[in-house]
C-alpha cells in the first residue's frame, strides 16, 4: 500500500495551511486517517496512549450492525415471497432484499456524509466518525418500502437538527438516528406507520407488525389475537418466530438473536453499557407485569401482553441495544445509567399500552429519556456533592 | 494496621522494565538544579557563575517564603546559570569537584524522641532541604511557618518503570526510620506511611495499601485515608528524600544520592542507577546506544514525565528516566485491524489482544483529538469518589464553586494521568485538572 501512501503524501501540501485546497483539509484528513490511521504523536501528558480511538469504537458498532443488515435483506425477500405466495430460497430473498436496502443505505450515507463534510468545512472542525454509526443505524429503523426522498429528508433533519446545530458529535442532546426516525414518523406517517408499509406486498395487502395486531383491540387477549393472526394471515406471530425475526417490521429490528449477539459483542468490547440494557429490560418486564395485573380491569388488549412477548414485539431490543446506549445522549454516570435504562423500559410499555396510536413506544421513550438524562446525572452528582459537603462540615 | 485495597486503576505493561536487583553506580561530572522544578516558587539567586559551592550550600531562595533556600546537590564550581525569556532562571549547572559538604550539627547526638517540632524544622531549613516537602493541594513548596494537618509518605511506587521503593526502604530500614521520625515532628496531626509491605515503622501511622497504579500516588492515598477539605493542606515527601533526611540526621550532612530507574521500550539495557540528584541524561544513557535512533527521552514516568533532550537533566523530584520509541507507523486500514497482543494495547477489549504481555509502546497518540464520547473509560481507572467527566466540564466552564463541590481539592494532575492514557477521545484530562488548580490558586 506504499504507492497509495505516497499519493497521499504528495497531495498533503495542497491541503495544508496556505495550500490551494486548504478549505477541504477536514475531508483530506478524514480520508487519510481512515485509510492509514493517524501519525499524531503525544505532546505532553501521558507519552504513551491506549490504542482505542473513536474511529475504532464507531467502526465496531457499524460492524455489529452488519448481521442485522444481512438478515434484514433476507427477511424482506422472505416476507415478499409470503405475501405474493411463491416459494423462494434464501439467496433469492437476499438479493431481493438487497435490491431494496442498498438504495436506502446509499441515500442515507450520501446525505449524511454531505452534511457532515459541509459542517466540517464551514465550522472548521474535523470530520467526526460518529456519522458512520448514525447513517448505519437509520436504514435499519425504516420499513423497506420507504420512498428514497424521505430517507434523504429525514437523514438531513437528523444530522443537522439532531446533531450539527449543537456542535456535532459529543454535544448533541438527542440521538440523531432516532431524531431522523421521529421526524419521518410525524411528518410522513403514511409511509412509516399503519399496516401497509412493513412488507413488500400486493396492493391493499395488510402486513401489520406484531404490535399493530393487539393495538386498539378491545376486550381480548393479545396472545390470542397474535395466534389468530398467525392462522388467518400468511405471517407467523408465534413467540419463537418473532424471536427469530421472520415477521414484517423495520429492516433491522426483527431478528432478536442477532441483536442479542451484537449486544454481547458490544458489552464484551466495553463500548456500550450493560447497565442501560439490563436496566431497560428490567423496567420493561416489571412494567409489563404491572399492566398484566391491571388488564382484567380494562378493555385495552395491549395491557394483556406478557413481558416475554413485549421483549420480542416491535423494536424494543434494537432500540435498547443500539439507540439507548449511545454514550453521548444517555446518562453519563454509572448509577444514572440504571435509572435511565429502567425508565426507557418502563416508558416503552406505558406508551405501547396507553396510547395505541403509537404502538412502537421505544422510539419516543428513548427520545424522552435523552432529554431527561442530564437531570438524572444531576441528581446522582448531587448525592456525591452532598456526601462531600457533609464531610467538609465535620 | 489500616488496610486499603484499591481495585480501580491499571498497571501498564510497558516493556523495558529496569533490573532492580542491583544498582549501577553512576558519578556524573556535572549536575544541574532548576528552580522550575518547584511549583509556585519565585527564585532569587544567592550565587554567581564561577563561584565555588559545597554540597548543601544554598543556591537560591524563594522570594515569597524567604526561609526556604535550596541546597546544592554537589560540590564544585558554578559552571553556568542559564536564563530563559524575561530572565527566568532555567537551571544552574555545577561542575563537580570533590565532595566537601556543609555540616549542620545542631541535632548532633540528640535523641530523636526529645526533639521538638521547631528544632526539627529549623534543622531542615538550615540544611537548605525544606524543598523536599510539597504541599497538597497545588503540589507546591509549602510555607514553613504553617503547620500541616498531616504528612503523607508513599512507600509504594506503582508508576510504570519506577524504582522499587519497597526494596529500597527494606534495605535501609534503620536510616529510613530516623528520617520518618524526624519528618513526623513537623505536624501536630499524624504522619501516614503507606506501603505494600508491612514495615511497622515507629512514630507514624502505618497503612497497608495494595492495588494497581495509581494506588502508589499520594493523592489517591490521601483520598482513601483522610481526604482534604477546602482550605486544609497536608505535606508530602518522597520516600527517597525521607531516606536523605535520615542520613542528614545521622551525619549532619546532605547526601544527594538518589536511585534512578532507566527503562522503557527504547532502552536496550534497562537498569537501576545509584547516582546523585540532578544527574545529566547523557550520563544515564551512555550505555543505551541511542545515537541516531528516534527515541523520546522522558524525565519521570511515561504518564506524567517531561520531555527532555539528551543534554537535559533529571528533574529534582523524578527518579525514573523513560525512553520511548518515537517512530510511529501508519498501518493501512488500521482501524479495522483485528489487533494482537503485540500490536495493540487497550484497557478495553476492542482488539484481539488476549495475552497480558509486555508491550512495546511508541509515542503514538493512536487517534485524533475528539469531543468527549463518554465510554466511562476515565471512571474505570480513577480510584476516587469523584466524577471526572463533570469535574472536567466544570473546569472548562471556569466554575470554581462547582469545582470545589466536585472535589477538586482532593485532586492532582498525576492522579488523572491514567484517564488521559485510556481516553478514546485523546483528551489530556490531567492537564485540565492542573488548569483548574492553577485557576483556584490564582483566585486565592
Amino acid at each position: 500500500m506504499q504507492w497509495l501512501r505516497n499519493i497521499f503524501d504528495n497531495l498533503a501540501p495542497m491541503f495544508e495551511k496556505n495550500g490551494k485546497l486548504e478549505r477541504f483539509h477536514p475531508l483530506f484528513e478524514a480520508t487519510d486517517t481512515i485509510l492509514f490511521s493517524t501519525d499524531e504523536r503525544t505532546e505532553s501528558g501521558p507519552h504513551i496512549r491506549d490504542n482505542i480511538d473513536i474511529k475504532r469504537v464507531m467502526i465496531l458498532v457499524v460492524l455489529s450492525l452488519v448481521p442485522c443488515y444481512v438478515f434484514g435483506a433476507i427477511n424482506i425477500g422472505y416476507q415478499e415471497s409470503l405475501t405474493f405466495g411463491f416459494d423462494a430460497n434464501w439467496q433469492r430473498n437476499l438479493i431481493s432484499g438487497l435490491y431494496k436496502i442498498v438504495p436506502i443505505l446509499a441515500v442515507t450515507f450520501a446525505t449524511g456524509a454531505f452534511w457532515e463534510i459541509l459542517f466540517a468545512i464551514v465550522r472548521k472542525h474535523s470530520i467526526s466518525e460518529g456519522f458512520l454509526v448514525t447513517c448505519a443505524l437509520i436504514p435499519l429503523t425504516l420499513p423497506a418500502t420507504i420512498p428514497l426522498w424521505q430517507v434523504a429528508v429525514g437523514t438531513s433533519f437528523g444530522i443537522v437538527i439532531g446533531k450539527e446545530i449543537f456542535g456535532g458529535v459529543g454535544m448533541n442532546i438527542f440521538n440523531p438516528a432516532l431524531t431522523t426516525r421521529a421526524f419521518l414518523y410525524f411528518t410522513y406517517p403514511a409511509q412509516i406507520s399503519g399496516d401497509k408499509v412493513w412488507a413488500i406486498a400486493p396492493d391493499g395487502y395488510s402486513g401489520a407488525t406484531a404490535l399493530n395486531i393487539p393495538a386498539g383491540q378491545i376486550d381480548s387477549d393479545a396472545v390470542t389475537l397474535l395466534n389468530e393472526a398467525s392462522v388467518n394471515t400468511v405471517f407467523d406471530f408465534s413467540w419463537f418466530n418473532m424471536f427469530m425475526g421472520w415477521i414484517p417490521g423495520s429492516i433491522g429490528e426483527t431478528n432478536k438473536i442477532l441483536i442479542i449477539l451484537a449486544a454481547i459483542f458490544l458489552i464484551y468490547t466495553g463500548i456500550t453499557s450493560w447497565r442501560i440494557m439490563l436496566g431497560s429490560v428490567i423496567g420493561l418486564v416489571l412494567t409489563a407485569l404491572l399492566t398484566n395485573l391491571f388488564a382484567p380491569y380494562s378493555s385495552n388488549a395491549m395491557l394483556t401482553i406478557p413481558p416475554h412477548y413485549h421483549l420480542v414485539m416491535g423494536s424494543f431490543l434494537f432500540g435498547t441495544v443500539f439507540m439507548a446506549t449511545e454514550p453521548v445522549t444517555s446518562a453519563h454516570t454509572e448509577i444514572g445509567k440504571w435509572y435511565y435504562g429502567f425508565f426507557i423500559g418502563m416508558l416503552t410499555v406505558i406508551i405501547r399500552s396507553i396510547n395505541p396510536a403509537y404502538p412502537e413506544g421505544i422510539m419516543l421513550a428513548i427520545l424522552l429519556m435523552n432529554a431527561f438524562a442530564p437531570l438524572i446525572d444531576y441528581f446522582v452528582i448531587k448525592q456525591n456533592i452532598k456526601k462531600r459537603m457533609l464531610r467538609y462540615a465535620q | 494496621m489500616e488496610k486499603i485495597e484499591i481495585t480501580k486503576g491499571h498497571d501498564i505493561r510497558i516493556s523495558g522494565i529496569p533490573n532492580s536487583e542491583s544498582y549501577t553506580h553512576i558519578m556524573p561530572k556535572k549536575i544541574s538544579i532548576s528552580p522550575k522544578s518547584f511549583r509556585n516558587v519565585k527564585p532569587k539567586l544567592l550565587v554567581a557563575e564561577g563561584e565555588v559551592v559545597k554540597i548543601g550550600s544554598p543556591l537560591f531562595y524563594d522570594k515569597t517564603k524567604t526561609k526556604v533556600r535550596f541546597a546544592s546537590p554537589a560540590a564544585g564550581k558554578i559552571a553556568n546559570i542559564k536564563f530563559g525569556p524575561r530572565r527566568v532562571i532555567e537551571n544552574i549547572e555545577i561542575e563537580i569537584d570533590g565532595s566537601e559538604a556543609l555540616k549542620n550539627d545542631s541535632l548532633q547526638g540528640k535523641e530523636l524522641s526529645s526533639i521538638k517540632r521547631d528544632e526539627a524544622l529549623q534543622f531542615i531549613l538550615k540544611s537548605n532541604l525544606f524543598h523536599f516537602f510539597r504541599e497538597r493541594p497545588f503540589n507546591q513548596i509549602p510555607n514553613p511557618d504553617k503547620i500541616p494537618r498531616d504528612i503523607f509518605i508513599s512507600g509504594y511506587n506503582t508508576a510504570p518503570l519506577s524504582v522499587d521503593l519497597v526494596r529500597l526502604i527494606g534495605d535501609n530500614h534503620k536510616v529510613f526510620q530516623k528520617g520518618l521520625s524526624l519528618v513526623s515532628k513537623l505536624t501536630d496531626g499524624k504522619t501516614f506511611f503507606s506501603s505494600k509491605e508491612k514495615f511497622n515503622f515507629k512514630d507514624v501511622e502505618n497503612i497497608l495499601i495494595n492495588g494497581p497504579h495509581p494506588a502508589g500516588n499520594i493523592g489517591i492515598q490521601v483520598h482513601h485515608i483522610k481526604p482534604l477539605k477546602p482550605n486544609e493542606f497536608i505535606w508530602t515527601i518522597n520516600a527517597q528524600h525521607v531516606l536523605t533526611l535520615g542520613k542528614l540526621f545521622e551525619k549532619g550532612i546532605y547526601d544527594p544520592e538518589i536511585i534512578v530507574s532507566i527503562g522503557g521500550s527504547g532502552a536496550i539495557a534497562p537498569y537501576t542507577a545509584k547516582t546523585i540528584s540532578g544527574v545529566p541524561i547523557l550520563s544515564l544513557i551512555e550505555n543505551q546506544n541511542l545515537n541516531k535512533k528516534n527515541i523520546r527521552i522522558v524525565s519521570g514516568d511515561v504518564l506524567t514525565g517531561k520531555n527532555v533532550s539528551e543534554e537535559g537533566y533529571i528533574d529534582f523530584y523524578d527518579s525514573t528516566l523513560s525512553l520511548i520509541n518515537d517512530n510511529v507507523d501508519r498501518p493501512f486500514l488500521g482501524m479495522l485491524s483485528i489487533g494482537t497482543s503485540s500490536t495493540k494495547y487497550s484497557l478495553t477489549r476492542v482488539f484481539f489482544n488476549m495475552k497480558e504481555v509486555l508491550f512495546n509502546f511508541t509515542t503514538a497518540q493512536n487517534g485524533e483529538l475528539r469531543p468527549i464520547v463518554p465510554l466511562n473509560t476515565w471512571e474505570k481507572v480513577l480510584p476516587m469518589d469523584i466524577f471526572p467527566n463533570e469535574l472536567y466540564r466544570a473546569i472548562l466552564a471556569k466554575d470554581i464553586d462547582e469545582m470545589e463541590k466536585l472535589g477538586i481539592w482532593e485532586c492532582d494532575d498525576e492522579d488523572f494521568a491514567l484517564c488521559s492514557f485510556s481516553c478514546p477521545s485523546k483528551i489530556d484530562v490531567g492537564e485540565v485538572i492542573r488548569d483548574g488548580l492553577d485557576l483556584i490558586y490564582l483566585e486565592g
